[in-house]
């Protein structure tokens, strides 16, 4: 039994300043907007979270902050006890990332020369960490032509292998599907089905659905910055709690 | 740590290969330097010039080592805040910084294959000055040379670390590397000795560290000086090394924070 989360968030909080060089200098108060207020959240390991809402609604933000790619205006983050600004390498090695930036590679290098440089990065050796995860995504025939001439499709895969390679504990991933089509939309899907049946924590960001329904596990839809965790009543199917949460989120914003 | 380090210089050196031609124009490009300026050497090899006279005379041997630790100064200045630009204009950084890397080691590893290159750019100045140009390299004090070279790139480092920091911080128009790369080569004394300028231009070109190590390195290189007789260079270099280089890192550390805290890490 886990005596810690994998993930615990606790009054987490992110304000955007607006950036004016005049004030970053002279260290006056800024203007700019909350893009997370006060969200709790505990997940324990295994546990799956798919994470719903409309575009800007904080989702990545959220998801940045336990990556430790942003520092929280207030609250804090644990990744496995580690508290995730303080001890920041420590929580990086139970994370895996896969960001909502399927070009975040070198183009002239690769797939396999990529996968080299980051395996490396997590003091990896390349030539046992690329073997297995590139037959889990069915990289190989891929994996020695250039980056630049990869399909969108390819360069999804090489992204989630990319942060699979260190085996992390807990993976994070940001519209993971975005821009597939159909086909290696199912494929990842079923790929991230097999990751939470062998007891990977998820925490998914997205805008499907159906994704939402086939992953199962818990849900949260966000809404300008809060975070709200959601069960469908019985007999109510995702889409109408999707549209009943948000509209009746934006009825009371208003 | 080893391992770290090695990734960055493999990545650099395979993304260099891959663009063949750049590469080939590179070091073509140090041998029409040093054709260029053989010509306008033996041009002047007849005049009385009494300001080269501290570097044996000769014009050629003079530009070239200004011209080599120019490049290898170009490098120190520029190698680590490219590295930060193209990782932010691809999203390569954000993948970087989520890895358990320390900062300091993605900084200096960001530069080694560059500064390596750099090394076999200065060596090339020096051979091919030696093979085809007839210039007499058996005087050199090689202990003081390696020396210097060390101090220069320690020297010019944390300058490279400030423009990064900048890059990060206003994404563009980095203004220490283009205000530095001008002003050295103007007062720094690459083309010509800094006592035909004029005496005030003189004594600003002492706060510029690549007055110091062009003048060391001249004086080991040409005029076999040895670590003793360049000890004036040494301690002016170490002094711009120990005091710029943890404020510069600390200066990168701040605005990588400042990124997060903002959210531009990956904003260009």
């Amino acid at each position: 039994m886990a005596t810690n989360p994998a993930v615990a968030v606790s009054h987490l909080s992110k304000y955007f300043p607006h950036i004016e060089l005049s004030r970053l200098l002279t260290g006056c108060n800024f203007s700019g907007s909350w893009a997370l207020r006060e969200v709790d959240l505990e997940l324990w390991p295994g546990e799956t979270l798919c994470i719903m809402g409309p575009n800007g609604s904080g989702k990545t933000t959220l998801l940045k902050l336990i990556a430790t790619l942003l520092i929280p205006t207030e609250g804090r983050i644990f990744v496995q006890g580690h508290d995730a600004v303080r001890r920041s390498l420590a929580a990086k090695r139970h994370l895996g990332f896969i960001t909502a930036n399927e070009e975040s590679f070198y183009g002239r290098l690769t797939g396999r020369q990529n996968l080299a440089f980051f395996a490396r990065l997590h003091n990896l050796d390349p030539k046992a960490a690329i073997p297995p995860v590139a037959q889990l995504l069915q990289l190989e025939p891929y994996l020695d032509r250039h980056f630049f001439s990869y399909s969108t499709g390819i360069k999804r895969r090489l992204d989630i292998a990319r942060g699979l390679l260190h085996h992390p504990d807990i993976l994070l991933l940001d519209e993971p599907t975005t821009n597939l089509d159909p086909i290696s939309a199912m494929e990842v899907r079923d790929f991230l089905i097999r990751l939470r049946d062998q007891g990977t924590t998820i925490i998914l960001v997205t805008h499907r659905l159906e994704e939402v329904a086939k992953l199962g596990g818990r849900m949260a839809i966000m809404l300008e910055g809060r975070f709200q965790e959601v069960r469908p009543s019985p007999g109510e199917n995702l889409e109408d709690l999707y549209r009943r949460i948000v509209v009746e989120g934006r009825r009371g914003a208003a | 740590m080893l391992r770290k380090m090695s990734a960055f210089f493999i990545r650099d050196f395979l993304e260099e290969m891959g663009y063949p031609l750049s590469f080939a124009m590179r070091w073509g490009g140090i041998l029409f330097k040093l054709v260029t300026f053989y010509f306008l050497g033996k041009l002047v090899a007849g005049a009385i010039l009494p300001q080269l006279a501290p570097y044996g005379g000769n014009y050629f041997p003079f530009v070239m080592l200004g011209l080599a630790l120019a490049s290898f100064q170009g490098v120190a200045l520029t190698a680590i805040s490219r590295n930060v630009l193209y990782g932010m204009y691809s999203g390569t950084l954000e993948a970087m910084l989520v890895t358990p890397t320390p900062l300091s080691t993605i900084i200096f590893a960001s530069m080694l294959y560059q500064f390596l290159l750099a090394l076999v750019e200065i060596l090339l100045y020096l051979v091919f000055s030696f093979l085809f140009f007839g210039v007499s390299l058996g005087q050199a004090n090689l202990p003081a040379t390696g020396v210097l070279l060390a101090l220069a790139l320690l020297a010019h480092l944390p300058i490279g670390i400030l423009s990064a920091g900048f890059v990060l911080l206003l994404k563009r128009g980095d203004p220490v590397t283009l205000i530095l790369g001008q002003v050295s080569g103007l007062l720094g004394g690459v083309y010509f000795p800094l006592q035909v300028l004029p005496h005030w231009v003189q004594i600003a070109a002492q706060f510029l560290p690549f007055t110091h190590a062009l003048e060391g390195l001249r004086q080991a290189v040409l005029n076999g000086k040895g670590l003793g007789e360049v000890s004036t260079q040494v301690a002016i270099l170490s002094v711009f090394a120990v005091v710029l280089l943890p404020l510069s890192l600390a200066f990168f550390a701040w605005t990588v924070r400042q990124a997060k805290r903002l959210g531009t890490l990956s904003q260009f």
